[in-house]
Formats: structure tokens, C-alpha cells, sequence
């Protein structure tokens, strides 16, 4: 590993458990959303990937 | 030969950059060999390139002791506190795309400053080819604090307290610190459960563990930090700003003559084939309705205006249109970018990076008055300005009788007749230290005069 140049902070290494946890709470939400939706048949607009010239595969989703 | 060390590379103890005859080169140290060898040999630095997520770079010569790579060059390096917000939040998103990129390649962002990223042909892209590290099973994201400071928090305050806050890197160049962040959002954010982890306890267990340096592994799973990331991502995506400014639409708003507007941009059209021209700077340029007349005949174009929103507009057409030589910045001319950093040359200011752009052509469309009346600069220190831009310069000249020049004049109230030289004949002559006039045409059915002159 190469040294880092500032201080990552040790607060900041363990609040991401936190963060995470929380995240993944949010996503399994909108995916259940998103499942119950589909089935309604209520389309999500979706936003055109900026990056999608190189990549119009992609699913950041 | 002339070799240059970059003033601006002096952090990262992997390489540094340097300017040989004009192309960007790249140091990489021994310490960072290892990687750097993994990087090449796995295709990953392929990867990047291929995705336009990464400048490109190409090996020059090798030695025991240093690499030097030769990396794409970018015609005019862009800073965060120069972007709209559009341009803000994907310059965040690329940076969490890479990220989880890295991951899924065994590697990891060891730094996540927005520094790192530049906007070059219509899109982001990220410029610093060493911030690449191997990836430890179950470490959490280094540079994730750092993320929080450069990115998330601009944006959030941006979010709440509208578009000035997309500078606050200038003010902060090592970002904004979480306490302060932290203490500036309103109540409301802590309902927010992406900010109440992300900001209001990250800032409060930094504090906690302000001077506790223990060593924190393997507690994040992988898959852990790629729900931590795609959290992050999901929220900057929906991110909004509601502020209306003054030049938003502005082409909607102004009541311009049909023909007169028709006969400008034929002029500019033909002014820029005359001169020859492959590279602009448009000052003022708004959403880039003129300059994108010249998409034809340009390789390169800078659109600078001082409304974020404007500036905003101007992106969205970019992606829309794929178009690639379009370049929009904000910029107030009353108030360039300085040079900011270490000895002041660590960020370098409009007018220097504009000078080394070595352009061939400004455009000053429907500025001249609003800098002039507005900004009570006189004419001879406006000349001096654009005389920086570009050896060419086509300026609009709004004479006293044009709607606009007598509603800023009229707002100047007692102060009215100090404006008294705002005309011609006066422009004409305090032009004429730094420009010849080439051209000069009245449009029709309007009030106002295209110059077109050349720097002496």
C-alpha cells in the first residue's frame, strides 16, 4: 500500500459501516419499490447515463 | 529541451508531473512500481481508457529508479469551483463509478479530490493516473472522508443554499471540513438518512477519534462498500437545485429582432472563417448559442458566463449532442479565478490558463455594456482584458440608443452623467492601444456594432 498523503481519518473508517448499513436498507427499499411499480406497470424515468457513449450497457442501477 | 515540474504535483509521493516541450509527462516513482506494473499488466489502465473514464497515457522510458509516461494532453484543465452544478455532480458520480470499477478489479481510489477531475471533450474525465492502489480484502474506503469534503459537501450545500457554494473549493482546496458542513446544514438534512450517516455522524465520530490514529481493517466488506457507494450515487444522481438566476434563458427572455439576430450570426460565422480560426473563447457566451454556430469550423471552444445555470444549459446541449469541442465554464469577468495554493501556483488563475491556451479568437457578444456600466470598468482596462484572450477579438458594441445601455444608465441615477464616455467614439479609441480595427459593422434593425479587431 502506498502511504496516503492525508489523514483518512479514523472516525471516517468507522462511520462507513454505518453509512453502508443504512445504504443497503435504502437500496433493498427502492428495489421493493421499484419491483412493486413494475408490477403496477409504472415505468421509472430513467436518466440518460452521461458517460453512456463508451458504455451504453451499463447499468448502474 | 525544456523540463518544468508542475508547481501544482507536489502531494502524492507516487510521481509527479512535468511539462517537456509542450506535452505532459509523468514521473512514477519506485515506490509505486508495483502497482503501477499491476495496473498496465492486468488491463485495467486499459479498462479506464477505453470507458473515456481516464486520461490516457503512454510509457516513454523506464529506468530503475523512475517510469515517465506521457499522458493525452488537455487543452484547458478546468477546476471544480468553474463547474455548474450538472457538471459538479457527474464529476462526483464518475468518481464513485471508478471506484466501484476499482473494486471490482482488486483495486481501490487511494484519493478522491475533485481536482482529480477535469471536464475535457463534453465529459468528465479523471487526470490523476496514480491515485490507483491495490484493494485489501475488507479495508474501508480511504479516500471516503475526502469524497464527503470535495464533493458531497459542495453539492449538499449547494442543495440548500444555492449555487455560490459550488465554489467553495476555491476557498477550501483540501474541501470543506465536516464539522463546519456539518453545523452549516439546516435540521432538516438529519431526516435525510444518506446525510445523517454520510455527513452529521461522520462529522461527529471524526471529531471523536480526532486524535485516536489506531489502525481500522477489515471492517467493510466489499460488498458493503459497493452498497456504501451505490447509496452515495443514488442520492448526488437525484440531487436538485432550485435558483433562479438572472441569465437563465436568457434567449428565451430578450425580445431580439428576428433579422438582426440572423445577420450576427452570419457575421460571426464569417469573421471566424477569416481569421482562420480553430480555437475560441467566448466571453459571455450564456448557453452557447453563438459559438455553436462555429461547431463546424472550431476544434475548440471555451464558453465562460457567469450564470450557473446558463452554464448549466450550455452542458446539457453538450450531452445531448455528444458534442466534444464545446467547453463551458463559469466565469465572472468582474472576478476571474485567481491563483490559489501553496506560492500561488497550485491552481492557476483564468487569465494564465487562457494565455497558455494560446487561442486564436475571442467572442464578446452583448458583455461590453453590462462590464462597462455594470461593472464601472473603463474601456481601457476592458481592452487590456480581452487583449489576453486571443490575438482576435470580435466585440458588440450596444451605442447609446440600445434599450439596454439606457436602462443601465438610467439605474445609475445621479451617477449617470460619470458614464458619460460610454460611446464610440471613446470605445474606438481606448480600443486602439491594444487592437486595430479590422471591421466594423452596424446591424441592421438594432442599435448596436461588431467589431472585428486584431491584437497589434
Amino acid at each position: 500500500m502506498i502511504p496516503l498523503y492525508f489523514d483518512p481519518g479514523t472516525g471516517a473508517l468507522i462511520v462507513q459501516f454505518l453509512a453502508a448499513a443504512v445504504a443497503g436498507v435504502l437500496l433493498f427499499y427502492r428495489t421493493v419499490l421499484h419491483k412493486i411499480k413494475s408490477i403496477l406497470g409504472i415505468k421509472d424515468k430513467k436518466e440518460d447515463d452521461f458517460m453512456d457513449e463508451t458504455d451504453p450497457t451499463e447499468d448502474h442501477k | 529541451m525544456e523540463s518544468k515540474r508542475n508547481t501544482s504535483s507536489f502531494r502524492d509521493p507516487s510521481g509527479y508531473v512535468f511539462i517537456e516541450d509542450d506535452s505532459v509527462k509523468r514521473v512514477v516513482n519506485h515506490i509505486y512500481f508495483e502497482q503501477y506494473n499491476q495496473l498496465t499488466s492486468s488491463g485495467f489502465y486499459q479498462l479506464l481508457f477505453d470507458k473515456k473514464y481516464l486520461v490516457s497515457h503512454q510509457e516513454v522510458s523506464r529506468t530503475d529508479s523512475e517510469i515517465i509516461i506521457e499522458a493525452s494532453k488537455i487543452p484547458f484543465i478546468n477546476y471544480p469551483y468553474e463547474w455548474s452544478f450538472l457538471q459538479y455532480k457527474h464529476a462526483a458520480l464518475l468518481t464513485l463509478k471508478i471506484q466501484k470499477l476499482c473494486l471490482e478489479n482488486n483495486f481501490t481510489l487511494k484519493d478522491a479530490s475533485a481536482f482529480n477531475i477535469t471536464f475535457h471533450e463534453g465529459k468528465p474525465i479523471f487526470i490523476d493516473t496514480l491515485s490507483f492502489d491495490f484493494y485489501q480484502e475488507n479495508n474501508p474506503w480511504l479516500a471516503y472522508k475526502q469524497f464527503v469534503m470535495h464533493f458531497l459537501g459542495p453539492l449538499v450545500l449547494t442543495k440548500y443554499f444555492g449555487q455560490d457554494h459550488l465554489k467553495t473549493l476555491a476557498l477550501h482546496l483540501e474541501g470543506i471540513s465536516l464539522q463546519k458542513l456539518s453545523n452549516l446544514l439546516p435540521l432538516k438534512s438529519y431526516w435525510s438518512p444518506i446525510l445523517l450517516t454520510n455527513i452529521h455522524l461522520l462529522a461527529k465520530y471524526d471529531k471523536k477519534y480526532e486524535s485516536d490514529k489506531k489502525k481500522v481493517n477489515n471492517n467493510l466488506s466489499k460488498a458493503s462498500q459497493i452498497k456504501l457507494l451505490d447509496g452515495l450515487y443514488d442520492y448526488i444522481l437525484n440531487l436538485s437545485v432550485n435558483e433562479k438566476t438572472e441569465w437563465d434563458h436568457y434567449y428565451n427572455q430578450i425580445n431580439y429582432n428576428e433579422v438582426a439576430y440572423q445577420v450576427k450570426k452570419e457575421f460571426v460565422k464569417d469573421w471566424f472563417s477569416s481569421i482562420k480560426g480553430k480555437s475560441l473563447i467566448d466571453i459571455g457566451g450564456n448557453d452557447g448559442t453563438f459559438s455553436r454556430e462555429l461547431k463546424e469550423l472550431a476544434d475548440f471552444m471555451i464558453v465562460a458566463d457567469v450564470d450557473a445555470n446558463a452554464v448549466e444549459q450550455n452542458y446539457k446541449q453538450i450531452l445531448k449532442n455528444k458534442e466534444k469541442s464545446i467547453l463551458p465554464i463559469v466565469v465572472d469577468v468582474l472576478n476571474p479565478v485567481a491563483n490559489y495554493g501553496f506560492n500561488n501556483q497550485e491552481r492557476f488563475s483564468f487569465i494564465d490558463r487562457v494565455e497558455e491556451a494560446n487561442l486564436d479568437a475571442g467572442l464578446a457578444l452583448a458583455v461590453i455594456h453590462h462590464i462597462t456600466l455594470s461593472g464601472n470598468i473603463p474601456f481601457s482596462l476592458s481592452a487590456q482584458f480581452f487583449s489576453k484572450m486571443a490575438p482576435n477579438l470580435l466585440i458588440e458594441f450596444p451605442t447609446r440608443a440600445d434599450s439596454w445601455v439606457q436602462f443601465l444608465l438610467d439605474s445609475k441615477r445621479e451617477f449617470k452623467s460619470h458614464f458619460d464616455f460610454y460611446n464610440e467614439e471613446n470605445f474606438e479609441n481606448e480600443y486602439a492601444v491594444y487592437f486595430e480595427i479590422v471591421h466594423k459593422v452596424k446591424i441592421d434593425s438594432s442599435e448596436r456594432i461588431l467589431y472585428s479587431l486584431k491584437r497589434r
